[in-house]
């Protein structure tokens, strides 16, 4: 259905982050907020109203889209400024300025005392527009604008505090990671195009492509998804961000921005299940950042770094999901998880901000008795995230899980080309590590908890923790509660069916939004997963409990590191990532810039053109200087002479 | 040589003349002394007075390449020797301007013309 009112949702916030940017400065801060928040709200006020427009629809034709203007065409080329709400943009758009209302809302507790809350919701509203043109567009231009623009508020946000020079440098580290996804996303585009002739998504998933040219999209495009989604091996930039103020890591480095590359997978599904190969790439990718993020997790002592790894992790479990060709499954867990995770990250920011700015879970605890919603909220969440029935994190990582272990996607996959060494196994290898990363999950959320909230305060004693103002913990309970309704998502067939509420289930909902892959989705009974993943998630908690409870808490660590001190010592390090990186890329760059900087640049440059073309000429001068040294007799003696010569060539020769 | 003296037109006057202004460049690039150096120039300029006369004298046409006809030649010279008394005025004048100056007339010392 074509409408002319959509451009509303992402234009709204922009006029916000417009009017806060320009003249937020002089704005009395009661209005400032106002705007800010207006802003967002209206856009969201908007997406309800577009939202209802296309659920009554039929799946086929439930969407919404309008032309806002023909934005250029060169040649063959032709790109619209074109937006399209259908039931997965939809449902994003809710998220994106729902939840992102609700952190505009907890910024104004936590922002207000900081010089720079005009600076802060100017950019926060321009974050939302960017996210919400990556979400509408409806071709891959108009996505590329809103993910480049959320790239560019993602920095601006992690260097919020830019004169403190490690949070400026994490910035320049998100942008410069992304950067090389953003490369790869970019030829992506570029590939298409020259495969298909068209950039917008209807056209794009409408062709049939050859299976070289759908791998070599795909996998350029994914690798577009690995650096905005943090998955191995461009990770790195998400734990850093978290320089960031906590709502920005709540609002872009959890629930909306790092999920864009899960949508955009979601998005051109059928262009991914026509590229098998690439697909069993983005749920080994998925697979081992699952792992890899959990285990990292669990030795932090940040306690927003635990968070950031759980958010690799779990952005892994999304692409498993997607991966196996499961996209409604990878989509869900985006929905669930931008609810806990936002909720994890306001409760630690409430912590943080009760603790005058302390981050170290060494020196928390006990904070149950002092900030008691924050507590509680932070309890939901964790259930939700650990995968504890019956919270909306269990239904989805379960439904990404047993899709893994029951895919099809990967049945006609061979390693060689004549057919053997089928991958059909590749599933339920899949499936092992993300019960396994489950399991670690479960720990070290459980350990973040029982630290935090459990036993005694260990802090210093001049500080007094306390509870957060309404205005933070008010989000912080609609996220907690949001957590848990999200279960109703997910909820397998059988009960959903029972309660009538098949038309809240996720797959069903979106049944016409995603292809399935060849082979198509798994069919199975989830009860045999659903006891393995109780038992798991249980079985983490309790390792946890035997570590960290019972008042034990710091010394939890310590007998950890006592049990396995190579392993603990590697992870506190983050697995030496970053430092291998810098050996690998870094240094040999740096090396290679400064041979440049020295040989080409200072020698050859500066040196031989410059300066060399100075020296000739000053040379030139020195030398024709001799010829006048103001004598006079000389001078008309040279043209005596030269007078001569040439009367010799022109009378005597001539 | 033979033909040399035996030529009966403007060739000796002409070599003479040639022997004057080379005896005159001379002067004017090697003496020190510029008042040396202004009579010498006198004497290039009366060099040039003579060719004038010799091809008034002898002119190489029959037609003359001058709307004055061929005595136009000794207007020339008449010029030469104005400009050249005019010139003989000034150029005494700065010898003097510049002996006060440099309580010398070597041309030597007057050697600021340059970078």
């Amino acid at each position: 259905m074509e409408v002319t009112w959509l451009h509303l949702i992402p234009l709204l916030p922009l006029l916000g982050a417009a009017i806060c940017g320009l003249a937020g400065r002089w704005l009395p801060k009661a209005w400032l907020y106002a705007v800010a928040l207006t802003a967002v709200l209206l856009s969201f006020a908007v997406g309800v109203l577009a939202f209802t427009q296309i659920v009554p629809l039929p799946p086929e034709t439930s969407k919404l889209h309008e032309l806002v203007w023909p934005w250029f065409s060169a040649g063959a080329l032709h790109v619209d400024l074109a937006l399209t709400l259908d039931r997965l943009s939809g449902t994003l758009v809710l998220v994106i300025t729902g939840v992102g209302f609700l952190i505009h809302v907890y910024s104004v507790g936590y922002i207000d005392e900081d010089p720079g809350y005009w600076r802060y919701f100017a950019y926060l509203n321009l974050f939302v527009a960017a996210m919400l043109l990556l979400v509408l567009g409806d071709n891959l231009v108009a996505m590329f604008v809103g993910w480049e623009g959320v790239g560019l508020c993602s920095y601006l946000l992690i260097g919020f505090w830019f004169d403190d020079d490690a949070k400026a440098y994490a910035g320049r580290k998100a942008f410069i990671v992304n950067r090389i996804g953003d490369f790869g996303f970019l030829i992506g585009i570029f590939v298409l195009y020259a495969n298909t002739g068209a950039v917008s998504f209807d056209a794009v998933n409408a062709s049939t492509l050859t299976l070289a040219a759908a791998s070599t999209a795909a996998a350029l495009l994914f690798v577009g998804a690995c650096g905005k989604s943090a998955q191995l091996p461009l990770y790195i930039w998400l734990p850093d961000a978290m320089a960031g103020p906590t709502p920005v890591s709540a609002l872009i480095h959890a629930a909306t921005m790092v999920t864009a590359g899960v949508y955009m997978v979601a998005r051109l599904s059928p262009l991914y299940i026509q590229a098998p190969g690439v697909l069993a790439v983005v749920a080994i990718v998925g697979a081992l950042t699952a792992f890899w993020g959990a285990i990292i997790g669990m030795a932090q002592t940040d306690i927003k770094k635990v968070l950031a790894y759980s958010t690799v992790s779990q952005l892994g479990f999304m692409f498993i999901g997607v991966g196996v060709g499961a996209f409604f499954a990878g989509t869900m867990h985006l929905l669930t998880h931008a609810f806990f995770k936002a909720c994890l990250f306001l409760g630690s920011g409430a912590v943080i901000h009760g603790l005058h700015g302390e981050q170290d879970l060494r020196k928390m605890g006990g904070l149950r008795k002092a900030m008691p919603h924050t507590r509680w909220t932070f309890l939901i969440a964790t259930l939700a995230i650990t995968g504890v029935l019956p919270l909306s994190g269990f239904f989805s990582k379960d439904e990404i899980l047993g899709q893994a272990l029951h895919t099809h996607a990967f049945d006609f996959l061979t390693l060689t080309p004549n057919g053997g060494a089928h991958l059909s196994f590749l599933g339920p290898v899949i499936y092992v590590l993300g019960t396994l990363t489950a399991a670690i999950t479960s720990f070290y959320m459980w350990r973040c908890y029982l630290l935090a909230f459990e036993g005694e305060y260990r802090g210093p004693s001049e500080v007094h923790p306390h509870e957060s103002p309404l205005s933070m913990t008010g989000p912080l309970w609609v996220l907690a509660c949001l957590s848990v309704v999200a279960l109703f998502l997910g909820l397998p067939p059988g009960i959903a069916h029972a309660l009538h509420l098949e038309g809240l289930s996720w797959e069903h909902f979106t049944e016409a939004v995603f292809a399935h892959p060849r082979g198509g989705l798994g069919e199975f009974s989830p009860w045999a997963g659903y006891a393995i993943a109780l038992i798991v998630a249980w079985l983490g908690a309790l390792v946890a409990r035997h570590f960290y409870g019972h008042g034990r808490a710091v010394e939890g660590d310590a007998r950890f590191a006592a049990a396995l001190p190579r392993l603990h010592r590697a992870l506190e390090n983050k697995l030496y990532v970053d430092e291998f990186y810098d050996a690998i890329i870094g240094r040999p760059l740096w090396a290679g810039a400064k041979g440049l900087w020295r040989v080409v640049d200072a020698t050859l440059i500066d040196g031989l053109f410059v300066n060399g073309t100075a020296q000739l000429v000053a040379l030139f001068g020195a030398a024709s200087r001799r010829f006048q040294n103001g004598d006079v007799q000389r001078y008309a003696a040279v043209t005596a002479v030269g007078v001569l010569a040439l009367l010799y060539v022109f009378l005597v020769r001539g | 040589m033979e033909s040399f003296f035996h030529a009966h037109a403007a060739q000796h006057y002409l070599v003479l003349a040639a022997i004057l202004f080379a005896l005159g460049a001379a002067g004017v690039v090697l003496r020190r002394n510029a008042i040396i150096v202004l009579m010498s120039v006198e004497l290039m300029l009366n060099a040039v007075n003579l060719t004038f006369l010799a091809f008034s004298r002898f002119p190489l046409t029959q037609n003359a390449p001058m709307p004055g006809g061929i005595q136009q030649g000794h207007g020339a010279v008449f010029f030469v020797i104005a400009v050249a008394a005019a010139e003989a005025a000034v150029g005494l004048a700065i010898v003097i301007a510049a002996f006060r100056s440099r309580q010398s007339v070597n041309v030597d010392e007057f050697d600021t013309l340059k970078f």
